[in-house]
């Protein structure tokens, strides 16, 4: 098993059915975080880091919308109880170790998209001679390298001054976090015959 | 694919040659992975070394740990390589953020290595390094791996070294951009917030210290390897002529072979540091020249050295 598409349709294109299963599920974890962010929307802000939540909720967004048109769509019917799966480990989980509620929530969040967009790499899983012309090409790149800058505010959340008292539970909470998003995402892939332990 | 634990994280190693044969251990730079090391395994391999290589935490095959990294588990991580290899003759060497891992290890555990070579290295963050490192990360952070390693390449190494790949410098990139990710990179950038110089701990490295430095190094230059020569009581400082930081990639077979030289004089008691300079040969097994005492080798043109 490899660990990149494949193998290639003739005109380099990724085989539709990688495409509906990868665009599925990253339409779920970012759909999730579109959510998320947007029921922490205040309808007005009055406090300067509000603004980066505006933009993580129109990213995630786009982010979505991108998938939706570029993705070249077969039917899937293992998708049914595999999206099942995914949207039930987005949820909101307890935060051993912080009791404020609305600091877990926030803690939660973050964790989530740091592990969405730290440890999915859609780009990397397209070999060498995969289409650059192609749009599900195009936008795998395009969400990959989004990612890393959208990490940069749960990077500076989770490290920030409002954290230290909570560090060692921000970051049990965070290495939990990455490991089960991982896991999701390598079945995922082996469901579709990639071999994804590079990304345990 | 072995690896070694250290606490909840796993760190991944190779490791080759007979059992109680002198080891050479290799610790990478901060973007580098176990595999650049392959020259030197074969290199070293042939001239009866054992060879250890690892992925330091973040990098490549080793866990990635999600929010800090902090050096003192890079060092630790180092340990257990070392222990695992027993108790043979240990050479530990080290390129750039390595080779600082390398310089505290010498300083931790100097009793369990019998010779240090520090690559391209540092023992404090000059203002020209800390805002290189910092435009460094910024890089980084708005552009991604890729754009990292496009600031990198034509920083460290030569025009004859670029020239021929220029058109597949995508796939020179590649596997490096593949295997790092960018968190874990700005994770081992940012090990660097709370960093102390070295300087004034490096005094009790007593191994005998081979420092090499390229003769155009622009990132770390020629006066963070001097902080090394001058407090490293038996070192000596070895310029790698044309070459820039990272020569460990470009010159690899001349690099194998002044690993193996320095390593066969400190078995066979003939190493003397002296604080010595010397230049060394264009090419494997050529005659070091010691640097002519009279002129001043920090600088770029030919200037007579100050009396002291």
């Amino acid at each position: 098993m490899s660990g990149f598409f494949g193998p290639l349709e003739s005109d380099g294109r990724v085989p539709r059915p990688q495409q509906t299963r990868v665009a599925a599920f990253l339409i779920s974890a970012h759909g999730a975080l579109a959510r998320q962010f947007a029921f922490t929307l205040p309808a007005r802000f009055d406090a300067a880091w509000q603004t980066e939540l505006n933009a993580q909720f129109y990213r995630e967004s786009e982010i979505v919308s991108l998938l939706m048109r570029a993705t070249s769509w077969v039917p899937d019917i293992a998708l049914g109880y595999m999206t099942a799966a995914w949207e039930t480990a987005w949820l909101p989980a307890p935060i051993e170790g912080i009791a404020d509620r609305s600091l877990a929530q926030a803690v939660h969040l973050a964790t989530l998209a740091h592990a969405v967009h730290a440890s999915i790499r859609p780009a990397a899983l397209l070999p060498v001679e995969a289409n650059g012309q192609d749009p599900f090409v195009v936008a795998l790149r395009r969400i990959e390298f989004e990612s890393g800058r959208l990490l940069q505010a749960q990077i500076l959340y989770l490290k920030g001054p409002d954290l230290v008292p909570h560090r060692d539970a921000v970051s049990a909470a965070l290495e939990k976090r990455h490991a089960s998003v991982r896991k999701l995402w390598r079945e995922t892939l082996e469901s579709i015959g990639i071999d994804a332990s590079r990304s345990e | 694919m072995p690896f070694l634990s250290h606490g909840s994280y796993r760190i991944r190693y190779e490791l080759d040659g007979p059992a109680g044969a002198p080891a050479y251990v290799l610790v990478n730079g901060l973007t580098q992975y176990s595999e650049l090391w392959a020259a030197y395994r074969e290199a070293l391999l042939g001239r009866g070394f054992r060879v250890a290589t690892f992925d330091l935490l973040g990098q490549g095959a080793s866990d990635k740990p999600t929010l800090f990294i902090n050096q003192d588990d890079q060092v630790a991580a180092l340990h257990l390589l070392v222990i695992e290899l027993g108790d043979g003759p240990i050479f530990l060497s080290g390129i750039s953020f390595g080779g600082l891992i390398a310089l505290r290890y010498a300083i931790e555990h100097g009793e369990r290595i019998v010779g240090l070579v520090p690559m391209s290295c540092f023992a404090e963050l000059s203002p020209q390094l800390l805002l290189i490192g910092n435009a460094l990360r910024t890089g980084l952070i708005l552009g991604g791996t890729g754009y990292l390693q496009d600031l990198l390449l034509p920083m460290n190494l030569s025009d004859q070294w670029l020239k021929p790949l220029l058109d597949k410098l995508d796939s020179v990139k590649r596997q490096g951009w593949l295997v790092n990710d960018v968190y874990a990179l700005q994770n081992l950038m940012e090990s660097f917030l709370d960093f102390q110089p070295l300087t004034p701990r490096l005094s009790s490295i007593t191994v005998p210290t081979m420092i090499l430095n390229g003769e155009f190094d622009f990132l770390t230059p020629r006066p963070l390897h001097e902080t090394l020569r001058v407090k490293i009581p038996n070192s000596s400082l070895v310029i790698i002529p044309r070459a820039y930081h990272a020569f460990t990639l470009e010159k690899s077979a001349l690099t194998a072979d002044l690993l193996a030289r320095f390593a066969d004089d400190v078995l066979a008691g003939r190493w003397q540091g002296n604080q010595a300079v010397w230049i060394a040969p264009d090419e494997p097994g050529g005659e070091l020249t010691p640097f002519p005492a009279e002129y001043d080798h920090l600088r770029a043109i030919p200037v007579k050295r100050t009396p002291s």
